[in-house]
């Protein structure tokens, strides 16, 4: 009886006995290795995605520089940050989609060491040009954000670091990466959807970039924003045909955000019209790029009431153009490198040529992209014509760039606050008071998640408002 | 009571006598009460399968095989009595009556059953005859009020799921639903619905697989509550168990019953919106520029505008409407007069039905026992195009292959078909989004109907600016005809055993068990629907195969001190396979739902592959000292694949003892008396494929492939989370069992946790997991019961259920400056989370609150503008979705072949945050949006002419508010919702509601023909016919327009939440139950 039962006993212990089963722990439909170039597109894909929607749960900058308002809801023309995660959408994006793949194919790359060390060295320069690129888009929307210690998987609750410091970090990033380049090696090859793997186009881009940053710079600390434009000017684009360029196609998922929220083969909605401020801003000026800008109604422009309710059939809308699936987008164009030179060139930077030629080929580059034609008529009219429209400098320039840079929501906005120019009046409503945000607010899940670090950097930059303004933003 | 439980007992059993081998004993079983005999009383000879039933008389004949020595005589509401035969013939016993249904015998972990006296936990059983009492369909919904501590939140949706919570939510972000167990075998109660859909975003809501039990098939349902019940059952059981025991037949008999019931549906008014009648279409108060579309120009209603924030109506004004724009239209091109609908939105829902026809035959002869039973379940829900068709077989049988040997085997198969499943959350399939959020009072729901049926298009009131097609909101019986899903599922589960007695002390018993589930789901967008149109498709196989192997003891170790327990181990693999596909940028041809009609070559599918493997080893110990001591031990060790290596295996103990006072101190009072403790830990192992990193892969771009980092960062270092819990209680059981309650107190401890949380975007990943955390559960149950009146004929009995939990996040992750104070499970529309929040119970609501004047917070404070100020931060916390406590109480009265019984059932407290209200309120749906202020003047009319609404509070310097807030939402002001302040909308706080309430659940109506009728029918033994109810009346709520009890899923975030809220439906019939 005994042995029957020590029997039986070890057979239940036996039957319990774990084969090896370790590969059970291992997820057979997702990958463990990956190329860099795969991780390097997407996130290149992911910026230009979040720069380009106008998505109101993520980008509503053309709202806030007016060249869009809404038919039917109005918390985001009137600048409501809260009802939706906006500021949430914009920093998750940027951190986990662009910045951490980034981060990801710069180890990979880093960690081969088989790898061809010139095309290394493009590889990893091409891979910091995009991540100072975004680096800048949080610094300038939000001031103060998580740097040293983000993006490090030891670190749940990343410190804010100061705006100013960091983002001087990165022009020096910006820098190093220009050394890297060795124009006779290939990039990320097919890898790269921008330039193709055209070194010397990155050399243009980085310099560009350079430009753009430094611009930023300009009344906060002018000598060294005059330094670095005077190294970056020499490198920068040259023509339209140098624009980094992101080349939408017509297929789901890879079409132009623009056309998912407008196009009436992906959606039925009707939320955006041209506002009037922009409408009749160019209809002031007879400016013929708004028959590439905008359709017609009842044969004329007619923009949309800003911040106010507004029909969608008594309205023009957006040209068909802009919302076709596969219309390209622009991350950093010709045009506005040379609105920077014009500026640079009255700031007294060596840069060459006179402010009116750079704001001659600025305004001529536009109308060449859109198409439109007649550019040196436009110039000619007085109200256009660098040496008789009416204000300083910043007011000629900003209300160009300002029109240039339509379907540019973000980079509007960044001008318009640099330059402080047009003036863009909020919607006046009884009993409500409104301000053109100046920042975005840091998300509400920052509150929750890092609460601490958030608040410090809301101290830090003088309030956690909307209408805060950035370091740089002292006119 | 006891008399008519005899008689269902009679009705069901037949009498047994049993030929056999070695010697026959025979007896009579009475009682004090029942000198004359008790038919009905379960006579077992121990440690084998074999046994007896009583007569009508009480006699019973048993064959009692060599060897065995103890009859065990067992039946409802009295002691169970062990009775040593030695040399006798002729047993005689006197049953003693015993604190009805807290003595019988039980099933417990592992299938062992078990006297309840020697429980030394809570676990609290419902008969099959209370589940199914109202035939509800899904069978867990039957559970709800009946047992104390469990929680049930059914959805109204057709066929919806249905949380089932026990002794409130342990695991921050894992599952928390109870486990189910079907005669030892756990099954998938998965719930396969998309995480969309469980936030409240575009989902459909398929239910859970525990849908597909056959209630006619339960015999009982046990509820094993604290982790020292259900420690055997390794760590899928810290949630608690729901141990289904099926029916089975009886050794040399035959009985056959049929069953069938018929029951309608309809919504309960008072659960659903209702409209203002005062103003049309609009946000503002204006039409569209006047148009000729026909018969001259007139006004245009603003049909883009779905709102009804319009201009005020008017039977003598001609306007174009919506009709105006269809060409089929009798309205065609005419203007009709400005009026409100006739028929809202609550004619859109139908009258459903629920039929429900079973038969079950089951039976033995002298070495073998069947239950064979068959259920065919046809569901109409509510909505236009809906039913779900279910087909339930079940089957198990026994054989005593020799005296030592017995072989069981059970096979069940359920399949389920459904067309047409609700469309839940912020979603244009659920018909909710339009009718309490967005919507124009103007609009008759009859004549788009009518609209929709003339010619099968999608003629919609809410027209884009061109007239073409819909803008936002499809005409809905379009979205019921065309955009429908539909889903199957088919699901077996079964086992075979094989159980050899060694010794007669001794006995193993091995099984093979299988649940395998296959579901399809299909869902649709059709060409002309506002959306892009489009095909989703989903398959998910999922099997679970479980090895036990059990060796049993029982070995007295004196006539005083009785031991028995077990020894086994488990081997549990499970699979889950699964892939979703959706076509890509539309359909090609309309009316074609194929992956391969897709404009856009698809994009990947989502493919996933899970594996588990759990191995455990387990022995448990029971000592018992003369029938009132005994103490239990218990102890498992299970070694998890989802771990990382070297941190996989975990032990956990359990020890629980109970003693039975009442054996030592009598009283002609206190009939039995008991009191028990015990303390349990339970190990928990991680979610499939948390450890290692992998890249999450993304359609490429034309030629350029695409990878990502994931979103959730794994974790490698991992350890088991635990469980700590400890119970206490007493059960009572006063003047023979007149009146009697068990009270328990128990608190949980869940510590360790594996939680993916959410972390700030600037770590590189929006989740991580990590081993963190703690939230504790206490709190108390009681269950009680009394009989009021008894007499001859008549009896009243009572049963009272009442449990209180109270849940505490403890502590999250991270130390020092890095500590977590917050986790969302869930981020809402509207700008509301729910949280797993530090020092805060689980789930809490957070969004903008009041500001408030005062500190005790009854003065809100409205701003220069007459309207209520927010906070500036969205995280205050605004609402506890926890109940304070819940309730049931359930009364039975029966007067000769009568029984009327009702439940009712109660939830105290529980908030919920209504974007329902939010939007609709914000759009000028409801009433209070409309009518005249306390000047007289509408609210609707400018605040210079008089209009305006003065809302309750207190101006910033603290004086009464005087400030009419303006209430028209032309330039985005209301005084309401999502529109108010400037679209910054009021504080979200305003829009949360108590979510208490008082619900009559069930009342069922039966009456057994007498057996003098019956009698004379020859084959039939009994008629039983029922005339039942549910949910007929909710006698208190506090939300106004839905049923508080409305979610959105199952699951941790499917509560406190509502949009696009189902009204709940009213169920009544009539049910027939034949013996034979």
């Amino acid at each position: 009886m005994k042995k029957i039962f020590i029997y039986l006993v070890s057979m239940v212990l036996f039957a319990s006995c774990v084969d090896n089963l370790d590969d059970f722990n291992v997820d057979q439909k997702k990958a463990s290795q990956v190329p860099p170039g795969t991780l390097f597109t997407g996130a290149v894909k992911n910026l230009t995605d979040v720069m380009t929607t106008p998505n109101v749960n993520t980008n509503n900058y053309r709202f806030y520089v007016q060249h869009w308002t809404s038919t039917q809801y109005l918390d985001e023309p009137r600048y409501n940050m809260t009802s939706r995660t906006i500021p949430q959408n914009m920093f998750q994006t940027l951190y986990r989609d662009v910045l951490m793949d980034l981060n990801d194919a710069k180890r990979l790359i880093q960690e081969n060491d088989l790898m061809d060390p010139d095309v290394k060295d493009n590889q990893l320069a091409q891979v910091e040009m995009v991540e100072v690129y975004a680096w800048s888009i949080l610094l300038n929307t939000f001031g103060d954000v998580p740097y040293s210690q983000a993006l490090n998987r030891d670190i749940s609750l990343p410190a804010y670091d100061d705006a100013a410091t960091v983002y001087n970090d990165i022009l020096t990033r910006l820098d190093a990466a220009l050394d890297r380049i060795q124009l006779t090696a290939d990039g990320f090859g097919n890898a790269d959807v921008l330039y193709d793997s055209d070194m010397a186009m990155w050399v243009k881009f980085g310099n560009s970039l350079k430009l753009k940053l430094a611009m930023v710079l300009a009344d906060v600390s002018p000598d060294q924003a005059q330094s670095l434009v005077e190294e970056a000017a020499p490198n920068v684009f040259t023509s339209n045909a140098d624009n980094a360029a992101f080349p939408y196609l017509s297929n789901a998922p890879n079409n132009n955000p623009v056309s998912e929220n407008i196009n009436p083969l992906r959606t039925s909605r009707e939320d955006y019209v041209p506002a009037n401020t922009l409408v009749d801003a160019m209809n002031e000026l007879e400016d013929p790029r708004r028959a590439r800008y905008f359709t017609q109604y009842n044969g004329e422009y007619k923009g949309g009431r800003y911040g106010f309710t507004n029909s969608y059939s008594e309205v023009s809308h957006v040209h068909d153009d802009i919302i076709a699936l596969d219309f390209e987008s622009l991350l950093l164009d010709y045009v506005e490198v040379e609105f920077l030179l014009a500026e640079a060139v009255e700031r007294g930077f060596n840069v060459g040529g006179s402010a009116a030629e750079h704001y001659n080929a600025a305004v001529t580059a536009s109308f060449d992209y859109w198409g439109a034609p007649g550019a040196a008529a436009y110039l000619a009219k007085p109200a256009v014509n660098y040496s008789s429209a009416s204000g300083d400098w910043k007011q000629k320039i900003g209300k160009q760039k300002w029109i240039a840079l339509y379907n540019r929501g973000f980079d509007a906005w960044l001008e318009w606050r640099r330059l402080d120019a047009p003036t863009l009046l909020p919607p006046v409503v009884e009993g409500l008071d409104f301000t053109v945000p100046t920042r975005l607010i840091y998300p509400v899940n920052e509150q929750t998640l890092n609460g601490a670090n958030r608040n410090a950097a809301a101290d830090a930059i003088g309030g956690d408002q909307s209408s805060t303004k950035l370091w740089w933003d002292t006119n | 009571m006891k008399k008519v439980l005899l008689g269902l007992v009679l009705t069901v059993f037949t009498v047994v006598s049993v030929m056999a081998q070695s010697r026959t004993i025979t007896g009579k079983v009475t009682s004090a009460d029942e000198p004359e005999g008790i038919p009905g009383v379960n006579v077992q000879v121990q440690g084998t399968a074999v046994g007896a039933i009583t007569d009508i008389d009480g006699s019973y004949v048993v064959e009692v095989p060599q060897g065995s020595n103890i009859l065990v005589f067992s039946f409802v509401g009295f002691t169970t009595q062990n009775v040593s035969i030695g040399n006798r013939s002729e047993v005689n016993v006197i049953l003693q009556a015993d604190v009805r249904e807290l003595s019988e015998v039980v099933i417990t972990a592992l299938g062992v059953e078990r006297n309840r006296n020697e429980l030394a936990y809570s676990a609290q059983e419902v008969q099959g005859e209370q589940i199914t009492r109202t035939r509800t369909p899904n069978f867990v919904d039957a559970l709800s009020g009946k047992v104390a501590g469990l929680d049930i939140r059914s959805n109204n949706t057709m066929g919806g799921s249905t949380n089932v919570i026990i002794r409130g939510y342990s695991s921050i972000t894992g599952n928390n639903q109870a486990l189910f167990v079907i005669d030892g075998v756990p099954v998938s109660n998965a719930n396969n619905n998309t995480a969309n859909q469980s936030s409240g975003r575009v989902g459909t809501d398929f239910g859970n697989a525990a849908a597909d039990l056959n209630p006619d098939n339960i015999e009982s349902v046990n509820v094993l509550k604290g982790a020292a019940a259900t420690a055997l059952y390794g760590s899928r059981a810290a949630n608690g168990v729901i141990m289904i025991t099926t029916k089975k037949g009886r050794k040399n008999s035959l009985n056959i019953t049929v069953n069938s019931g018929v029951t309608w549906t309809s919504i309960d008014k008072s659960t659903f919106a209702r409209y203002q009648k005062e103003y049309g279409a609009g946000y503002g108060d204006e039409f569209r520029t006047p148009a000729d579309l026909g018969s001259g120009v007139g006004p245009v209603v603003r049909f883009q505008d779905d709102a009804s924030f319009g201009p005020a109506f008017n039977p003598n004004l001609m306007v174009y409407q919506w009709d105006a724009i269809d060409p089929f239209s009798p309205n065609y091109g005419k203007m009709t007069p400005w009026v409100a609908a006739e028929n809202d939105p609550s004619t859109f829902y139908e009258t459903g039905l629920n039929s429900n026809q079973s038969i079950n035959i089951s039976g033995g002869g002298d070495e073998t026992t069947f239950n064979l039973g068959y259920t065919r379940n046809d569901i109409k829900g509510n909505l236009p195009n809906s039913w779900i068709d279910k087909d339930q077989f079940n089957f198990n049988a026994s054989y005593d292959a020799s005296e030592r040997l017995t072989v069981t085997a059970s096979a069940n198969y359920t399949r389920t078909a459904g067309m047409g499943r609700y469309g839940t959350g912020y979603n244009g399939r659920n018909p909710n989004q339009q009718f309490r959020q967005w919507w124009q009072t103007n609009v008759d729901l009859k004549e788009q109907e009518a609209a929709y049926w003339r010619n099968e298009q999608n003629i919609t009131w809410n027209w884009n600016a061109a007239n073409s097609g819909p803008i936002y909101s499809d005409n809905l019986y379009w979205t019921r005809y065309q955009n429908y899903s539909n889903d199957s599922r088919d699901n077996f589960y079964g086992f075979a055993s094989v159980n050899y007695k060694v010794a007669d002390w001794l006995s193993v018993m091995g099984r093979a068990s299988f649940n395998t589930t296959e579901d399809l789901q299909e869902e649709r967008m059709a060409i002309g629907s506002a959306d892009v149109s489009e095909y989703t498709r989903f398959n998910r196989g999922f099997n679970e195969t479980n090895f036990d192997l059990m060796l049993s003891f029982n070995k007295d170790i004196s006539s005083d001190i009785s031991f028995n327990g077990l020894l086994g181990s488990n081997l549990r693999r499970s699979r889950v396979s699964s892939i979703r596909a959706s076509t890509n940028g539309g359909l090609v041809v309309p009316g074609l739902y194929s992956l391969s009609n897709t404009v856009s070559a698809i994009e990947p599918p989502t493919e996933i592959f899970e594996r588990v493997g759990v191995d455990g080893i387990f022995a448990n110990a029971n000592f018992g000292y003369k029938e009132k001591l005994f103490l239990e031990l218990s102890a498992r060790q299970d070694k998890s694949t989802t771990l990382p290596e070297g941190n996989n295996t975990y032990f956990y103990p359990a020890v629980a003892a109970n003693y039975v006072f009442t054996e030592d101190f009598t009283s002609s009072w206190l009939t039995h008396g008991k009191i028990r403790a015990n303390y349990a830990e339970v190990g928990n192992d991680a979610p499939a494929l948390s450890v290692f990193d992998v890249y999450d892969a993304v359609t490429g771009f034309g030629d350029k492939p695409i990878f990502s980092m994931p979103s959730t960062r794994n974790n490698n270092e991992l350890i088991p989370e635990r469980q700590k819990s400890i119970e206490a209680g007493v059960e009572l059981d006063f003047f023979n069992s007149l009146f009697g309650f068990d009270v328990t107190w128990y608190r949980s401890n869940t510590i360790n946790q594996i939680i993916p949380v959410n972390t700030s975007a600037a770590t590189g990943y929006t989740r991580r997991f990590v081993n963190a955390g703690e939230v504790q559960n206490h709190g108390i149950e009681v269950s009680a019961f009394v009989t009021p009146i008894q007499t001859q004929d008549f009896t009243w009995t009572m049963n009272v259920n009442f449990s209180r939990n109270r849940n505490e996040v403890i502590s999250l992750y991270g130390e020092g400056e890095n500590k977590v104070e917050n986790v969302p499970l869930a981020s809402f529309q509207g700008g509301v989370s729910v949280n797993a929040a530090v020092g805060q119970p689980y789930g809490v609501l957070r969004g903008t609150d009041f500001i408030y004047f005062d500190e005790a917070k009854t003065q809100k404070v409205v701003n220069s503008s007459g309207y209520y100020m927010a906070t500036g931060r969205s995280d205050e916390i605004i609402g506890d979705p926890n109940p304070d406590w819940i309730g049931g109480v359930n009364n039975t009265f029966s007067y000769k072949g009568f029984n009327l019984g009702f439940l009712i059932d109660i939830r105290k407290g529980g908030d919920v945050f209504s974007l329902d209200q939010w939007y609709g309120e914000g759009t000028g749906l409801y009433p209070e949006t409309a009518g005249l202020n306390d000047k007289g003047n509408p609210v609707r009319s400018p605040v210079e002419e008089g209009g305006g609404i003065l809302l309750p509070g207190v101006k910033e310097d603290g004086s009464p508010n005087d400030i009419y807030a303006g209430n028209y939402n032309g330039n985005g002001n209301t005084a309401f919702g999502y529109a108010a302040n400037g679209a910054n909308g009021t504080p979200r706080a305003m829009y949360v509601y108590d979510g208490s309430f008082v619900k009559l659940r069930e009342v069922a109506l039966s009456y057994s023909l007498p057996q003098s009728i019956v009698g004379d029918w020859g084959v039939v033994k009994g008629v039983d016919l029922q005339l039942i109810g549910r949910n007929l009346w909710i006698i208190h709520k506090n939300m106004k327009y839905s049923d508080p009890e409305e979610g959105l899923s199952s699951g941790n975030a499917g509560r406190g939440y509502q949009s696009g809220a189902y009204p709940a439906v009213r169920n009544y019939g009539f049910n027939v139950r034949f013996n034979f």
